[in-house]
């Protein structure tokens, strides 16, 4: 169950889950820092937010009245990061400049990994996974289903392995509790301290001997 | 999902040439925003909003294009973008140029 949040998008009334109101927020709010001292920064995000609160318009209907987390996230990708153009300014030159060459597709914020508990077949690891790698979840569990019958075929025993690592991730990758962080999920978010390589070491610090013993 | 390393080559160039392609669907027509996206989006100039509103500002405040205010017959009114005749005779400017442009690359590397 998710907590419905009430928004104002251009003088109308949008309801959306709380996480999809943490991914729109946190749009917004790049969008802002992306525009710096654009003269015309208020206008540019009145009208983002119209074609934001019409793509809503699309997933809404008479027996439907709460925009998801999936919806909203599907309507950010579509309206796509704002591009703040040649003179970022102040806020935005400190925070972005290294991103400032990139493409405009790349995502403007590094990726953490997490479990998402949203969808999820058992922990959300897959899930976390796919938001990661930006691909179906049915794909990273198909992987992991064929890791395992390919270790059986090989080993001629239960698939350990896919299992131990399965599980290593279960209790090495953090949960996605707060709207931002389900956001960094995705890559739309950023200030949290987390990267696959810290993933790494917690691995290697917490479970570094249990391979061995487990041999 | 990264482009292919040829379209990446070109990113720049695409990027740089969508205000002259704006400039040109503008002069065409009256056109909002969703027009302008739906126009490009079969295109190698595809584009989305988060460009698309920064871009028309800073060209209306160039004076190239300007909008208007009309009702819609969904939803709220909608801007209708146009071109000033400052606008009118950038486009034909960089007409010209594009056109010396493609002679130049075709010229270039003949015996």
């Amino acid at each position: 169950m998710q907590k419905v949040i009430t928004i104002n998008l251009n003088g109308n009334a949008y309801q959306l889950d709380e996480s999809g109101y943490g991914a729109l927020h946190t749009y917004l709010e790049h969008a802002d820092a992306q525009l710096g001292g654009n003269p015309d920064k208020a206008e540019i995000i009145r009208d983002l937010e119209q074609s934001i609160a019409e793509k809503c318009l699309r997933f809404l209907g008479p027996g439907k009245s709460v925009v998801s987390t999936l919806e909203v996230e599907q309507i950010l990708r579509e309206v796509g990061p704002v591009d703040g153009g040649t003179t970022p300014s102040g806020h935005a030159a400190g925070q972005h400049t290294p991103h400032a060459g990139s493409d405009a597709t790349t995502p403007p914020h590094p990726r953490r990994l997490y479990q998402i508990r949203e969808g999820a077949m058992l922990s959300g690891v897959c899930n976390g996974l796919a938001a990661y790698f930006n691909v179906d979840p049915t794909i990273v569990r198909v992987a992991f289903v064929v890791s395992a019958v390919v270790e059986m075929a090989v080993t001629d025993d239960p698939p350990w392995i896919t299992v131990m690592i399965y599980v290593l991730l279960v209790f090495v990758v953090p949960y996605a509790k707060t709207s931002e962080q389900r956001a960094a999920a995705q890559g739309a978010s950023e200030g949290i301290p987390y990267k696959v390589q810290e993933v790494v070491e917690r691995v290697k610090a917490k479970f570094g001997g249990l391979h061995h013993k487990a041999r | 999902m990264s482009a292919p390393p040829l379209n990446e080559k070109f990113a720049s160039i695409r990027k740089g040439l969508l205000e002259f392609l704006i400039l040109k669907i503008v002069a065409s027509d009256k056109v909002y925003v969703a027009d302008m996206l739906q126009r490009l989006s079969t295109t190698e100039f595809a584009t989305q909003e988060g460009t698309l509103y920064p871009l028309l500002s800073k060209m209306r405040r160039e004076g190239t294009v300007d909008y208007e205010w009309h009702e819609s017959d969904a939803g709220p009114p909608r801007k209708y973008y146009k071109l000033t005749p400052k606008g009118k005779a950038q486009l034909d400017e960089l007409n010209q140029y594009w056109a010396y442009i493609n002679q130049t690359f075709d010229n270039l590397g003949r015996a």
